[in-house]
This record gives structure tokens, C-alpha cells and sequence, in this order.
């Protein structure tokens, strides 16, 4: 890094140009430490990001079909009496 | 031989099954072409299972192989043009909506969201164009990083952040759709939008 990066801050715009880059883990070490640092300092960006994550997390429980694993097995070894 | 080759193959592929089932259904909309799609994709799998190179990501190649059936079966479906305005594309779209809402205390934004019925969210992602919704299943359902998304749909990386950028800004719109509808959302101002 060079030295006029040492001092570098996000302002409350980086942050929602990266918000969908943090939610999704997609940072690397060095944006990820700046980017929480605002959110340290910022409560109203820290809001929306905290929304961001708890909406990620209730799309990820919610939209998922869940399957029994009986019903799976038995699709399985069905398959493999139609395909051998 | 064959018996061998079956079981390994079952091995391989029984953690990833109801990932694949979940993910078909929400792009076919209904069990039975779900039901065909995952059994085609798992012939396909299986007979060319000796392209599938030992140690690499088996979950990505065969959610790969999926999205290429799906898009060969709804080819004519697939290419339908967008009909969607961009206009209200804003970030943070319905944290915004609900933080104008002046009958929703500011502590219920999480408890809205944890209200939320799970067949408004499947709703909401079947909703969804085909492109953006893949992209938005395989990146917060199915938890697939962006390089392995743009792998199994065959798409720079760019393009995928970009169709994740408006598929959960389109989510997020029809979650507040529906919300006005079963009568969440009380403001009257919020009737217009
Ligand atoms: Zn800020």
C-alpha cells in the first residue's frame, strides 16, 4: 500500500457503492477493514447494512425448498434403475 | 463396473440434491418440469462424470450442467426481452421505503423482515427475469461465491454483480409490493408507490 493509503476512509458513498460486495462477503481484508470502520462511526449506514445482511439471511431460509431427505433418496435410486 | 461407477456417483451427488430440487423448482415453477430437469441434469452429469476433474468444485459443475439444460429446455422462454423500468433502482430500495413509514417503529425493520411469509420470498424470486433471478438463488440461497456464479452460468463477472445488483433491487420492490398488499403498510402515502 502506499503511504497515502495508510490514512484512506470510506465516506457514507464508498459504502453504498460496496454494500452488495460486503453483504456477499466479497471484500478483500483491506476494503473489509475500512468498510467496518465507517460502520463503527456511522449508524445510519450501519442500519442499512445490518437490513442488507438480515434480508440476505431471510432469502436464504425463506426461498429455499426443503426436501425430505427420504423423498431424495428414493428419486435417487430410482434414477439409477431407469438408467442402468 | 457400472455398480461402481453408481455408487460413486451417488456419493457425489446426494449432498447436492435438494440444493438442485430447490433451485429447479424456483426456476420452472412447478415440481413436475422441476422434477424433469434435475433427473436430466443428473443423466447428463452421470454419463460425462469422467470431464469431472477429481478435487475440483463438483457442486459448481453440476449446478453448471443444470443451468445449461435449463436454458436449452426454455430456450424460447429465456430470450423473452425485459419488460422492467429501472427507474426506482435505488440502493437500499426498501429500507428506505419502510424507513419512511411512519407507522413502523424504527426497531421493527428486522422484525418486519423476519415476518415476511416464506411464500412472499418465493414469490418475489419467482417473479424475478430468469437472468437475475439465477444469479440472486445461486448467490443468497444456494450461497455460491461470484467467481463460481460466473462459472455456472458462463457470464463475466461484471455482468453477474450487475444482474444481482437489479435482481435484489426488483426483490426488494416486489417485497414492498406485497406488503402494502396484505396490509403491513398502513401510511397512506404508501398507497401511491
Ligand atoms: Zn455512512
Amino acid at each position: 500500500m502506499s503511504s497515502a493509503k495508510k490514512h484512506e476512509h470510506y465516506n457514507c458513498a464508498d459504502i453504498e457503492a460496496l454494500a452488495q460486495r460486503y453483504v456477499d462477503g466479497q471484500l478483500n481484508d483491506y476494503e473489509n477493514r475500512l468498510f467496518e470502520e465507517h460502520l463503527e462511526y456511522c449508524l445510519p449506514c450501519d442500519k442499512k447494512i445490518q437490513f442488507e445482511l438480515k434480508l440476505k439471511e431471510i432469502v436464504h431460509i425463506k426461498g429455499r425448498e426443503m426436501i425430505p431427505d427420504e423423498k431424495l433418496k428414493l428419486k435417487l435410486k430410482n434414477l439409477f434403475t431407469d438408467l442402468l | 463396473m457400472a455398480k461402481e461407477k453408481d455408487n460413486s456417483f451417488t456419493k457425489l451427488v446426494e449432498p447436492h440434491l435438494n440444493s438442485l430440487y430447490s433451485t429447479a423448482l424456483r426456476m420452472t415453477h412447478n415440481l413436475h418440469d422441476a422434477e424433469d430437469l434435475v433427473q436430466d441434469t443428473l443423466y447428463k452429469a452421470f454419463r460425462s462424470i469422467n470431464q469431472f476433474q477429481q478435487n475440483t468444485n463438483f457442486r459448481a459443475w453440476i449446478f453448471r450442467i443444470m443451468v445449461n439444460t435449463f436454458i436449452t429446455a426454455y430456450r424460447k422462454a429465456v430470450k423473452q426481452p425485459m419488460k422492467i423500468s429501472y427507474d426506482d433502482m435505488e440502493e437500499f430500495y426498501l429500507y428506505k421505503r419502510l424507513d419512511e413509514t411512519v407507522s413502523l417503529q424504527e426497531t421493527s425493520k428486522e422484525e418486519f423482515l423476519e415476518n415476511i411469509f416464506d411464500d412472499d420470498i418465493k414469490n418475489a424470486l419467482e417473479s424475478l427475469p430468469y437472468q437475475f433471478r439465477l444469479v440472486v438463488l445461486l448467490c443468497d440461497v444456494e450461497g455460491f461465491s461470484y467467481n463460481e456464479i460466473a462459472e455456472i452460468v458462463d457470464a463475466p463477472l461484471g455482468t453477474i454483480m450487475s444482474r444481482l445488483y437489479r435482481g435484489r433491487k426488483l426483490l426488494q420492490r416486489y417485497l414492498w409490493k406485497y406488503a402494502k398488499e396484505r396490509g403491513y403498510i398502513k401510511d397512506e402515502f404508501s398507497q401511491k408507490t
